[in-house]
């Protein structure tokens, strides 16, 4: 049972996780401990940002993928090893990690959901999109539902013309300022901290490996989708 | 966003601590890793979550990690006391570590009061000079803070306060500016 | 957790509650032109109809609106509790002032002030940022070392914002000393699931009395 319960053979066998890299550019296959760690720092992303990141599925699904093939492995093993516990352990572990991934995006796709389906129309057809499709199924709808809502409950008690919907007045959009705390993954160079305003001006920083700061997430959001900078 | 505690300490059961197991058993092909070859009496680094699980079931002794004693921990409560910046931690998960290991493993671990005492000192101390600097901060004009050695459980306790606080006083700022006259300065 | 989901920061909420009540907040204002018919609104007279010059204080959000163009109908003065009398006493010390009694959505209100392009602007948004700063402090400590007292002496003083923060600080502190504690582990019943059952107790009480 040792040579079935290895897993790295399994990833690496092909089941496409090495197309998944949107981070970097490296074209080697991932080992499962390293889309762990990515999935791992992709939930902490996502439970930090105030706004929406482009879904991981391909982590997502390589992980489902993991335990399932790991679950087999157990059903088939005798009752008394002691290893049966063990991955059981770590496959709660990481449920808990993908659950938690889910739910912090569900909860964002529920308060933005007019912004996240404008932003994912934006970018449905490029290598990042915003949601996966049940995702997206899922936003469409809510957004259906919340609106035939409000509209049975509230606008058909209205004067005819103030019976619709101010789509812009009532988006509901994350505030990009939000302050953030965030650890360097990658030394970075001249990064802007503080933009340009009327009585200061604009405010550069080096960012070195394993600094850790606080600041507003604004300007450092796009070396959170490099995978530069952590959220933490 | 805030973050539980409990799932701070979930984070740092991914650290490794060597344990003696009384069992044997070929290495494990772990999702996260391979753990192992065990041999009955002699050492090996599993993820702490393992260790206390095994510990737990009585198949091992821990050992605890090299700083977990009480000369290392009093030299680094008075380099705490002595500067006037945080220190580096023997690990950032200090305290998840010690708080684990002293629950589930007191009789593995010499002086395991002193040493949980000693810990929280330096918690303590730590905490003390977090808020200080808060308050620093706030007051100043500065819009980011470098944090560098603050543990991930430090964060924790002050993150909602902190970063409510800071929220708060860039939408007092922007009000001045003009720059904010979209914004609600709602406190969620 | 399902609290924590819902901590997100937003702009433009159309939504929030406390910025909907903040702009039920009151600003004196000055009628520009005569108004038919709307005499009721100004109880100090049986007039049915309001006269140029007329008196009243009027919601934010009305007020807004009636002084929208350069000369409105109606013209709009700082708040009492925003003026120079009141922005001195919070200048020589901010942490006495009771905040909750000049307006329980202090700062909120007073943001919102911006928009009416009073004279004294500027000052009254110093004197929001610089009475935040200057309270800070107490309500940090406050939030940390409250945490068996009575709460209501270090939190009654303090605006809903402020509140929010005060909460904010305790949460974080009593989240870590129950981990610490290990309270946490202990399972207990959801709020929801014992709110339910009660709810269930009082509709079956409420079927049997049919």
């Amino acid at each position: 049972m040792g040579e079935e319960l290895n897993v790295s053979d399994i990833l690496q066998g092909g089941n496409g996780v090495n197309e998944e890299d949107d981070d970097d550019d490296d074209e080697e296959a991932m080992t499962a401990p390293e889309v762990l760690q990515k999935l791992e720092e992709a939930w902490m992303n996502e439970k930090f940002s105030p706004e929406l990141l482009p879904v991981k599925s391909n982590l997502v699904e390589c992980m489902l993928a993991q335990i399932n093939a790991m679950e087999t492995n157990i059903e088939n093993a005798k009752k008394a090893d002691l290893r049966i516990s063990i991955h059981r352990m770590e496959i709660d572990r990481i449920r808990f990690v993908v659950s938690s991934y889910l739910r912090h995006r569900l909860a964002k796709i529920e308060k933005f959901t007019s912004h996240v389906l404008q932003e994912e129309e934006k970018r449905r057809d490029t290598d990042a999109p915003l949601l996966s499709d049940a995702e997206l199924e899922f936003a469409k709808g809510y957004e259906a539902n919340l609106k035939s809502h409000l509209a049975s409950t509230a606008l058909r008690h209205m004067p005819t013309n103030a019976a619709t919907f101010n789509d812009k007045e009532m988006a509901v959009l994350p505030d990009l300022n939000s302050y953030v705390f965030l650890r360097v993954n990658e030394t970075t160079e001249n990064v802007l901290v503080e933009e340009a305003t009327v009585d200061v001006g604009e405010e550069i920083m080096d960012f070195e490996k394993g600094d850790q700061h606080i600041m507003m997430y604004k300007p450092i959001s796009s070396l959170v989708e490099s995978g530069a900078v952590s959220l933490i | 966003m805030a973050m539980d505690p409990s799932e701070v300490e979930f984070l740092a059961e991914k650290e490794h601590v060597n344990i003696i197991p009384n069992f044997s058993q070929d290495t494990i092909f772990l999702i996260s890793g391979d753990i192992g070859p065990f041999s009955a009496g002699l050492p090996v680094s599993v993820p702490l979550w393992l260790a206390v699980n095994l510990k737990q079931r009585q198949k091992c002794r821990v050992v605890p990690p090299d700083w977990m004693n009480l000369e290392v921990l009093q030299e680094k409560k008075q380099a705490e006391m002595d500067s006037r910046f945080f220190t580096e931690m023997p690990s950032p998960f200090y305290i998840e570590i010690t708080q684990l290991l002293l629950q589930c493993a007191t009789d593995d671990i010499p002086r395991a009061d002193e040493i949980r005492t000693l810990i929280k000192d330096i918690w303590d101390l730590r905490i003390a000079k977090l808020r200080s600097s808060i308050d620093v901060f706030i007051k100043s004009e500065e819009s980011h803070a470098k944090l560098n050695f603050l543990t991930l459980m430090e964060i924790n306790t002050v993150r909602e306060f902190l970063t409510k606080g800071l929220n708060h006083m860039h939408q007092l700022r922007s009000n001045l500016t003009g720059s904010g006259a979209t914004q609600s300065s709602q406190f969620l | 957790m399902a609290a924590h989901l819902d901590e997100l920061r937003t702009v433009n909420n159309y939504f929030d509650l406390d910025d909907i009540l903040a702009s039920q907040e009151k600003i004196p204002c000055v009628f520009n032109i005569a108004v038919e018919g709307l005499g009721y609104l100004d109880q100090s007279t049986n007039d049915p109809n309001i006269s140029v010059g007329t008196k009243l204080e009027l919601p934010f959000w009305l007020a807004k609106y009636l002084n929208r163009d350069a000369r409105g109908i109606v013209a709009v003065e700082t708040p009492k509790n925003y003026r120079e009398g009141y922005r001195q006493i919070l200048a020589a010390d901010p942490s006495v002032v009771d905040l909750h009694r000049l307006g329980p959505h202090f700062y909120l209100f007073g943001g919102k002030l911006a928009i009416l392009n009073l004279p004294d602007n500027q000052d009254v948004l110093n004197t929001l940022l610089q009475t935040f700063q200057g309270r800070f402090r107490r309500i940090m400590d406050g939030a940390q070392n409250a945490l068996h007292s009575d709460l209501t002496s270090q939190t009654d003083m303090l605006d809903e914002s402020e509140l929010n923060l005060f909460a904010a600080g305790q949460r974080g502190l009593v989240g870590f000393q129950q981990w610490e504690s290990r309270e946490s582990e202990k399972l207990s019943t959801s709020t929801m699931v014992v709110n339910q059952r009660k709810r269930k107790w009082v509709s079956s009480n409420g079927d049997a009395g049919d």
